[in-house]
């Protein structure tokens, strides 16, 4: 009866056991890998005395630093501050003055030496310069240029050296900043040297051959990579990425590919080049060639490598890595490739692209170096147009400019200012004055003449005492305006053309199915147009306008295309004016003689042709439909 | 508890041997001791492993129970600094591998205690903020507890301070890490180097190849994108509560706080107060504080006692003075009150400089043109003085407000290092969340007219309108860029019709067949799309001239980042409804253009395929309508622009017209793309719709100009 007894309790007992093991066996395998329990803690431990841990500095440690008196730069090393001196600058702005060079100079110095001397940073005297410049000439590997008379230890001196044949001895460089083509890192003084892109011999000196890109995608049949050959020509290489295409271990399995000759730019939407300073010439080629370069481990600083953003441009990768840097290249989206080939093109085009760009740009950083705070901000210096374009002089906040709203998420000030030009003292244009101030956009009016300070909005209404516009028609241009900032809307129109006859530029005011200038006589454009009118223009191309009253409308058409490589935009015009008012276009529809030699002029002082031409004009989205006037805002614009 | 298992299940064989008493004595013990253990077990497992891991991850530790590791005085000592090392040369990218996350791996060491060998430690075992420092690590995305996949080893040996460690010792303690290999890929963070006298601006330590996160460093021993600068930490970020304040014009417009500057110094900064009179303020230590106050929580000017970091919130500009050291604490401070930072100290790295651009935040003024200061400062605009501020404060916030904030900026920098192509753009880095939120960067910024010979790829989708969409292939083929066709079938129960009877024309045919009845067929980047023109065009599009098309094509090539079109459609804030609402009448204003006729930038395809944000694609799809509608709101967002309509109204045979009986039918079809509408707009949280009021024409539309000379004579016929 006991051991029944015992027996079931016994029963019940081992059941019941077996139960709660059943139902903890698998809790614990669960939770047994989770935790290593030989391995030590993951993580850096928590500890327990967290709080009672003393401060990397005790209070009052910092501010106790035994004070130090002012030190020299050691290193005999040279930064802005210290071997820069602005003040010579502050009054005149920067002046360059260029050593006069003894001997013989090549075709490239030549250029150099052009390209300075037309800019306005140009001056004749060594005492109103603040920066000296002095060219490094070619000379026979080993021994170095003399040094300059004047040369004061190299204060507020640059020297430009576009040999990558180094002088051995970094030679008295003293306190000279020392631009350079392709530098080495290592002795690349970040903030104080330049770098420069290294140019072929052959650089234009203005103007320049434009980007070769002609779509902003890649085209679907053009090869992913071309890789940088040693003699100077480019070869397409596979993308199969066992066939590391750098390496020369792996030459045997390169896959199908081709060689170019030198000279030719590579097609692909990658250019792959070696990191060794022969290899620098190739980085420009790719840049026009919108191939994306990919640098392997670069010895050398990328060229304004000071003012650019390369990350947006190119892409710097190890070369130790090849499987890695394949993959993430051919597994790249979309939106980045298209975002790294534009950037090619805005930088090779504003910066690289002929000589004059190349030196201009190299004074602009360092003139702002010396404008500190209002210098240049970064967004202007990589979003087009570019820095040369958007002179920080206007302003200091992108907004104001015509080019970054949307970047900037703003608009231009909502109204426009009407500037009539009257040449000659007389009657007050009181119709016309009268049509435009009876448009609730218009600001204010003014009949001065280059009344900058005056005008307060951004857009500005151009018009001469025999324009004759009405109220809906400005309105209408002004409300195209808004949509196009950065552009001239205007009524009036010309277009150019290649003249075979005559062998030169030709333009006509007859009207036709394009047009790629708008009159200024009628027309609005951004305030901006004005300080870069005024200042960033070479002084003979403005002094030309001036003596020509039609090369004016040409230089501003020219300009503004130049900066925007966009053709203007028309809107509709009254028929009635476009006939009662012949003076207008002086010389009537056939440009004189002197008029038409000013567009070549242009294009000479340009170094190309900016003009673009248009086949379109913009009209409200109920012009001339079949619906009854009454629904249509901009009615009068339809009176025959 | 494995074995008291075992022992119980052996348990029968024992028991029946003992006397019934104390068997029953024994069950009862081995049952409590038995339920006992299953009950702590249950405790420890059940629970924690469902909800967190963490805590019982991480042991509960002192620091003062950490091992001790003796350092044995002819211990080797690392070469010092190699100053040409540069990524390619000292790091080794081996070790980062590929990885498909472009996110490096870091180690950390474990924690010892350094003794030498008379048992005095080297240093302090570990600061406050370096432990914060290393939690932050171990709890990033970065951390690896393997040592052996790791890229980069974090010591656990604290060189914040050198003035608190034995550089020697230190030294050869970093040495004896188990994967130092002089100090490749290694990365030392130090806030306060160099000691009295002559203050070295880099860590003292020897450190052979190890990367170096340092505060402080000028120029001369900064390595270019090797070394990476970083604050010096403020302890009172963590201690003084201090709100933001708005940017603006302030009570003082320079302020000078630091307490220990070089008399030299302070001789300038007196003068520049007695020229500026009010609008300049010079604090200096307290001396007559009474006891008990915290001295660096106060600044005195006079007998006038100011709270500190308050004060800085009343200034425009606050000076940042190099005093033993180039990098200071009082940086963090004036960023954080807002006040823009004019940094005298000649050739300092500040801090993050090589993803930073301080010219947005701060003033950069030379020491030997300190008394100019005033005026430099005088002449920068109000409006870059308050986006300096507000770039200041978003500088803290982001970047130095915590020990955890400047370590992850760190790794972040040497991650885009390496994996350049995944880097974090400028503006990532730099622009603060307000102007991220507005800015639009569209993706066809270049202003690139393509040439006129590339051409457009017609994209015709359809269904089984076979005659119709004959027609629409023959008038199309008509047009002189068209460079291919392509017909996208959308019918899986029918097959199209056999190649012979399709309409013989100059370009290449293609047929696409689908694998599903889906409107997004029509918005696919195919292969076959050569050309980066696309012509959208529906099935029953027949009244379109050939001059109107070739026109459409000429203003693409104008507007390469826009839809051109030929309906304009247009939306309305419906004052009533408090809605959107969808317009299709004769308006003097239009928004969207229909995709039923319109051109754009093949790119837009793959926008749509693969990057429609929500699930709009899905819902179209569902619903069978409102792709045009979708393509609009997608370009407009992205490029943040407006679509041109092309040529005057026509009587269009649209979408909404097809199908439509009665006037009951269209109106529903209103109302489903007025709900289209409100249903984008709450996806992307905006509308990014632009109204306008223009449309394009050609140059001499309905001007009194003979015909025959038009190069687009046939344009709005009916």
């Amino acid at each position: 009866m006991q051991s029944w007894r015992g027996k079931s309790l016994w029963l019940a007992l081992s059941a019941s056991w077996l139960l709660v093991l059943l139902r903890v066996f698998p809790l614990l395998r669960l939770a047994v890998p989770a935790r290593p329990w030989a391995s030590a803690p993951q993580g850096w431990p928590r500890w327990l005395d967290t709080e009672l841990l003393p401060s990397f500095s005790q209070p009052g440690e910092l501010p106790e630093d035994a004070p130090q008196p002012p030190q020299a730069p050691r290193g005999g090393g040279c930064d802005w501050g210290a071997c820069f001196d602005a003040s010579k600058c502050r009054t005149g702005g920067l002046k360059v003055f260029v050593h006069p060079v003894a001997g013989p100079i090549s075709a490239a110095h030549r250029k150099i030496l052009a390209s300075i001397e037309s800019s306005h940073y140009h001056t004749a005297s060594p005492e109103e310069a603040c920066l000296l410049l002095f060219l490094s000439l070619e000379v026979p590997a080993g021994e170095c240029s003399p040094v300059p008379q004047q040369w004061n230890g190299g204060r507020n001196h640059l020297v430009l050296d576009l040999h990558p044949a180094p002088c051995p001895q970094t030679f008295q460089r003293g306190r000279a900043m020392v631009a350079k083509a392709s530098p080495t890192v290592d002795t690349f003084r970040p903030g104080f040297d330049v770098a420069l892109p290294l140019l072929p011999e052959a650089h234009p000196l203005r103007g320049g051959a434009p980007g070769q890109l002609r779509q902003h995608s890649p085209h679907p049949g053009v090869p992913l990579l071309a890789l940088a050959e040693e003699r100077g020509g480019w070869r397409t290489a596979g993308t199969d990425p066992s066939a590391c295409p750098w390496d020369g271990r792996c030459e045997q399995n390169r896959g199908p590919e081709q060689t170019h000759p030198g000279g030719t730019l590579p097609n692909a939407t990658f250019c792959l080049i070696p990191g060794h300073r022969p290899d620098a010439l190739h980085f420009l080629q790719a840049l026009q060639a919108g191939c994306i370069p990919v640098l392997l481990s670069p010895r050398w600083e990328l060229p304004f490598s000071e003012v650019i953003d390369w990350t947006k441009a190119a892409i710097v990768a190890d070369e130790r890595l090849p499987f890695q840097v394949l993959a993430a290249l051919q597994e790249m989206p979309l939106t980045r490739v298209l975002a790294l080939r534009q950037q090619t093109q805005f930088l090779w085009d504003a910066y690289f692209s002929s000589v004059e760009k190349v030196m201009h740009t190299t004074l602009e950083i360092i003139q702002d170096r010396i404008f500190g705070a209002s210098a240049h901000a970064s967004l202007l210096w990589n979003s087009p147009p570019g820095a040369l374009l958007a002179l920080p002089t206007f302003s200091t906040s992108p907004s104001d400019f015509p080019f970054y709203h949307l970047q900037r998420g703003s608009h231009p000030v909502g109204r426009f200012s009407a500037l009539i030009w009257v040449g000659a003292p007389g009657q007050p244009p009181l119709k016309l004055i009268q049509a435009v101030a009876g448009s609730q956009n218009c600001a204010q009016v003014s009949d001065r003449f280059f009344p900058h300070r005056a005008i307060s909005t951004d857009a500005i209404l151009s018009l001469d005492g025999h324009s004759s516009v009405t109220t809906s028609e400005v309105d209408f241009a002004f409300l195209v305006w808004q949509s196009f900032p950065e552009r001239m809307v205007g009524f009036l129109t010309w277009n150019h053309f290649w003249d075979e006859a005559q062998g030169g530029w030709g333009y006509t005011a007859e009207r036709a199915n394009e047009f790629s200038m708008v009159l200024t006589s009628a027309a609005f454009y951004h305030r901006y147009y004005h300080t870069l009118f005024t200042h960033s223009l070479p002084k003979a191309l403005r002094t030309l306008a001036d003596e020509t009253p039609t090369c004016v409308d040409i230089l501003m058409n020219f300009l503004v295309a130049a900066v925007t490589k966009l053709p203007p935009i028309k809107v509709p015009y009254g028929k009635q004016h476009f006939e009662a008012t012949p003076p207008l276009v002086p010389g009537g529809p056939e440009p004189q003689p002197t008029a038409r030699d000013c567009i070549n002029q242009m294009a000479a002082g340009f170094g190309y042709m900016p003009l673009v031409s248009s086949r379109l004009r913009l009209d409200p989205v109920l012009f001339k439909d079949p619906v009854s006037v009454l629904r249509k805002k901009y009615r009068s614009l339809e009176k025959p | 508890m494995c074995a008291s298992v075992k022992y119980n299940i052996r348990g029968p064989a024992l028991i029946p041997r003992m006397k019934s008493k104390h068997r029953i004595y024994y069950i009862t013990l081995f049952s409590i001791v038995l339920l006992g253990l299953i009950a702590t077990g249950m405790f420890q497992f059940w629970p924690h492993s469902i909800e967190s891991s963490s805590d019982w991850s991480v042991e509960k530790r002192s620091v003062r129970d950490v091992p001790v590791a003796r350092l044995p005085a002819d211990s080797p000592i690392p070469e010092r600094g190699d100053l040409s090392c540069r990524m390619h040369t000292c790091f080794d990218v081996y070790r980062c591998g590929f990885n498909p996350k472009n996110k490096i791996k870091v180690y950390i060491y474990s924690l010892k205690k350094y003794v030498d060998d008379f048992g005095v430690p080297v240093s302090n075992t570990i600061s406050r903020e370096y432990n914060e420092l290393l939690t932050a690590i171990s709890d990033s995305d970065y951390y690896t507890d393997d040592i052996s996949r790791a890229c980069l080893f974090v010591p656990s040996i604290d060189v914040l301070n050198q003035n608190t460690l034995r550089i020697k010792e230190t030294a050869q303690a970093l040495a004896q890490l188990s994967r130092w290999d002089r100090g490749t890929n290694h990365l030392l963070f130090n806030m306060l180097p160099g000691g009295p006298p002559d203050y070295n601006t880099a860590l003292d330590v020897p450190r052979d190849r190890a990367l170096l996160a340092g505060g402080g460093f000028s120029t001369w021993t900064y390595r270019q994108g090797y070394d990476v600068s970083i604050p010096v930490y403020s302890p009172l970020s963590a201690e003084v509560d201090l709100p933001e304040k708005r940017p603006g014009p302030r009570r003082y417009f320079l302020l000078s706080s630091q307490m220990a500057i070089h008399p030299e110094y302070r001789e300038d900064l007196e003068a520049l107060q007695a020229g500026h009179g009010e609008a300049v303020l010079v604090l200096d230590k307290c001396t007559n504080l009474s006891e008990g106050v915290l001295s660096v929580r106060r600044r005195c000017h006079k007998h006038q006692v100011f709270d500190y970091p308050q004060v800085l919130q009343e200034a425009t500009f606050c000076v940042v003075l190099r005093g033993a050291r180039l990098g200071q604490a009082v940086l963090s401070d004036v960023l954080r009150a807002g006040c823009v930072p004019v940094v005298i100290a000649d050739s300092y790295v500040l801090p993050f400089s090589e993803v930073l651009d301080w010219k947005r935040a701060s003033v950069v003024v030379p020491e030997e043109k300190m008394s100019e200061a005033y005026s430099i400062l005088q002449s920068i605009p109000q409006r870059q003085i308050e986006e300096m501020q507000r770039q200041a404060r978003w500088f803290w916030e982001a970047y130095f407000q915590s020990i955890k904030a400047i370590a992850l900026a760190t790794l972040q920098i040497i991650n885009d290092r390496i994996y350049p192509y995944a880097a974090l753009s400028y503006e990532e880095w730099n622009d603060p969340p307000t102007v991220k939120r507005g800015s639009v960067s569209n993706p066809l910024f270049l202003p690139l007219i393509p040439p006129q010979s590339q051409g457009f790829t017609a994209i015709v989708l359809t269904y089984d309108r076979v005659e119709s969409l004959f027609r629409v292939i023959t008038e199309v083929s008509k047009v002189p860029s068209l460079s291919k066709l392509l017909v996208v079938w959308n019918n899986q129960n029918k097959n199209p019709p056999e190649d012979s009877l399709w309409p013989k024309i100059r370009v290449p045919l293609k047929v696409v067949r689908t694998a599903e009845n889906k409107l997004s067929n029509r918005f696919f980047p195919y292969d076959e799309i050569e050309t980066e023109a696309v012509l959208a065009i529906d099935d029953d599009i027949i009244m379109l001239t050939s001059d109107e098309l070739q026109f459409g094509y000429e203003v693409w090539r104008e507007f390469p980042d826009r839809l051109v079109g030929y309906p304009g459609r247009l939306h309305l804030w419906d004052h009533e409804m408090n809605k959107w609402k969808y317009e299709s009448e004769w308006t003097n204003e239009v928004s969207m253009v229909l995709t039923g006729a319109a051109f754009y930038h093949k790119y837009f395809n793959y926008l749509y395929t693969y990057k429609m944000p929500g699930d709009i694609k899905n819902w179209v799809d569902a619903h069978m309508n409102c792709e045009d509608i979708a393509m609009n709101f997608l370009v407009a967002n992205v490029t943040g622009k407006a679509v041109i309509k092309v040529t005057p109204r026509k009587k269009f045979k649209c979408p909404e017209c097809t199908a439509i009986d009665g006037l009951s039918l269209d109106q529903t079809h209103m109302v489903e793309r007025s709900e289209c509408i409100n249903k984008f707009a709450s996806v992307f949280g905006t509308m990014p719709l632009k109204v306008v009021e223009h449309r394009a024409d050609p140059v001499l539309y309905k001007d009194d100009f003979p015909e025959k000379l038009k190069s687009f004579p046939n344009i709005g016929s009916l």
